[in-house]
């Protein structure tokens, strides 16, 4: 009997194994393979040897580098403060009783499930200067000659236009589970009370749904600073450095220039503010059993 | 108040214009790929006149979509089902660990913490890894890489479901007769067999979607998949509108009815979370 129970006991460990295994190999291992990476020289993909920290002080010093982490920076406060206040008033539109409620949510969502290359694809179709739609379609409010992706600032605002598009959808989501799982008493006895919808919102909804919010702007900024796919497709960084975030330079420091070691360098840095991020997100999460 | 009129044209005035944001550029790329070359040049209809496949037939005769579809299919098959396999026994035994809570706790953090990292961060030493074992442009080693990273999104989404499932049930089993082992298979993975079908479609999307990792790691139509093969239709100088957009629509379709059939699930499976 003390066998069998002891046998129950370690059954359940045992089939972490496998799992807790394949997981290490594309996490932990990758991650340590790249820390070693970012002190070694590599030339043409050959490692050349240990560099010490010549990787790390080449990326501080370099200018394109910091120019691609400013305009990430931008591009993540901007989309992820854009995303979470049209995500939040479609929420707050769509919970309560519709016609047609879950139509009219599909529709909404269906861009978050498509790849991001095809995003890229879609948009690149609409911004085109021979035959994308952007450009007539600001010639009627009176913007000529301006093509979305030709100039540094238009260009810009072009890819954010596109996470907009691409991710409010994720934070109308997420915002509208959390407004849906609020209690509706205090809301109700509230408003009974006289009142404002308004008030009723700042005073008791914002409050409320503090948590979820966090999470989910925590949540969409970690994977806004990833974003590499809709921008190799639009504009590869162009024109100029203008969008060029931190992940294509990255890519382009390892891929195009064969510079392993100083793109690790780059991506290490990167991780840190990356893991700040994550470490912060899986706190609000209050993650417990049966967590979803 | 709440009833009047100008306040419900307000509402559904709203809900219509954020469809049109939402659907137009499917929409438009949909016409784009109906349209002949020259009527893609020729303005801004709306609709194609005289619709045709040749951006279709196009992509597989002169832009290798044949193997692309062909790998995705192989690679997006075999890292799913591996990651089920791995994944879901994992997923029960996070649900029946006998130190509740710590344990399981570290797990789901642990988790979380992988599908957060950024693909950029991974993909140079996986490059650095296949390439020492001669597993660059092969579809193995796109499955060796997309079963690890999905493992972990397997045991978030399975736990979560697993979890639901009353212990009651399962210890009736036991008392029944049942070791551990056919209670889980006579009466555990039939209640979570729908749990198991939606992790299995949201894997799907996924790793269809998957574009750095499939980048990078691979260089001819041998290995690319379909995200990567519509980058390929993008050229330096000219573009191909037409057949781009074909690919563009190969590339959405499937996914799209996928989400369809999951979108019950859709709070669970794409916000890690977020929301108890």
């Amino acid at each position: 009997m003390g066998g069998r129970r002891a046998s129950i006991a370690a059954g359940p460990y045992v089939l972490l194994v496998p799992a807790a295994i394949a997981l290490a190999a594309v996490s932990i291992y990758p991650l340590v393979y790249g820390f070693i990476a970012s002190v070694r020289q590599f030339r043409y993909g050959l490692d050349l040897g240990f560099a010490g920290l010549n990787n790390y002080i080449n990326v501080v010093q370099d200018e394109t580098f910091t120019t691609a982490l400013a305009t990430t920076a931008k591009y993540v406060v901007l989309c992820v403060v854009i995303e979470t206040l049209l995500g939040l008033g479609l929420a707050l539109l769509v919970n309560r009783e519709l016609r047609g409620a879950s139509l009219w949510r599909i529709g909404i969502i269906l861009p978050m499930t498509v790849a991001p290359v095809v995003v890229g694809v879609m948009w690149r179709l609409i911004y085109a200067s021979d035959i994308g739609i952007a450009d007539p379609v600001m010639g009627l409010f009176g913007i000529h000659g301006v093509h979305v992706l030709g100039s540094e600032t238009s260009a810009f605002l072009g890819v954010v236009l596109l996470d907009v598009w691409e991710w409010t959808p994720l934070m109308f989501l997420i915002l509208l589970a959390g407004l849906q799982s609020l209690p509706q008493e205090p809301l109700e006895a509230a408003l009974i009370d006289g009142a404002s919808p308004i008030r009723v919102f700042f005073d008791h909804v914002l409050p409320m749904l503090r948590p979820v919010l966090f999470v989910a702007i925590v949540l969409r900024s970690i994977d806004a600073i990833g974003t590499f796919d809709q921008i190799y497709v639009l504009t590869r960084g162009g024109p100029g450095v203008s969008t060029q975030l931190f992940s294509i330079y990255a890519y382009n420091t390892a891929f195009l220039f064969t510079q392993f070691g100083r793109a690790m360098a780059m991506v290490v840095i990167l991780l840190a503010a990356v893991l700040v991020l994550a470490a912060i997100a899986i706190r609000l999460m209050r993650l417990g059993p049966g967590t979803r | 108040m709440r009833g009047t009129w100008w306040r419900r044209v307000l509402l559904y005035g709203t809900l219509v214009v954020a469809e049109i944001f939402a659907l137009f550029p499917f929409w438009w790329m949909i016409t784009t790929s109906l349209k002949h070359q020259v009527e893609i040049f020729s303005g801004l209809e709306l609709a194609p006149t005289v619709p045709t496949l040749d951006n279709f037939f196009a992509l597989f005769e002169t832009y290798n979509f044949g193997p692309f579809l062909a790998n995705s299919i192989i690679v997006v098959a075999f890292s799913v089902a591996l990651s089920l396999l791995l994944g879901t026994p994992a997923a029960y035994a996070l649900t029946k660990l006998p130190t509740e809570g710590w344990l399981q706790k570290q797990a789901l953090i642990i988790v979380l913490l992988v599908r957060m990292l950024p693909a950029i961060l991974l993909v140079i030493p996986f490059y650095i890894v296949l390439a020492n074992y001669q597993l660059l442009n092969t579809r193995l080693g796109l499955i060796l890489l997309y079963t690890g990273l999905n493992t972990g999104f397997v045991i978030w989404l399975m736990q979560s479901f697993l979890a639901e499932i009353p212990r009651d049930i399962e210890e009736a089993a036991l008392v029944d007769g049942d070791t551990r082992i056919t209670a889980l298979y006579r009466v555990v993975l039939p209640l979570a067999a729908p749990g198991m079908a939606a992790t299995a479609i949201f894997s799907v999307i996924n790793i269809y979607n998957d574009f750095l990792i499939a980048l990078t790691m691979t260089s001819t139509p041998e290995a690319q998949t379909i995200p990567v093969g519509v980058s390929t239709l993008i050229g330096k100088i000219t573009i191909a509108w037409g057949p781009m957009a074909a690919a563009g629509v190969v590339g959405a379709v499937p996914i799209v009815i996928f989400a369809l059939i999951v979108q019950r699930h859709f709070v669970r499976g794409l916000t890690l979370g977020a929301v108890k």
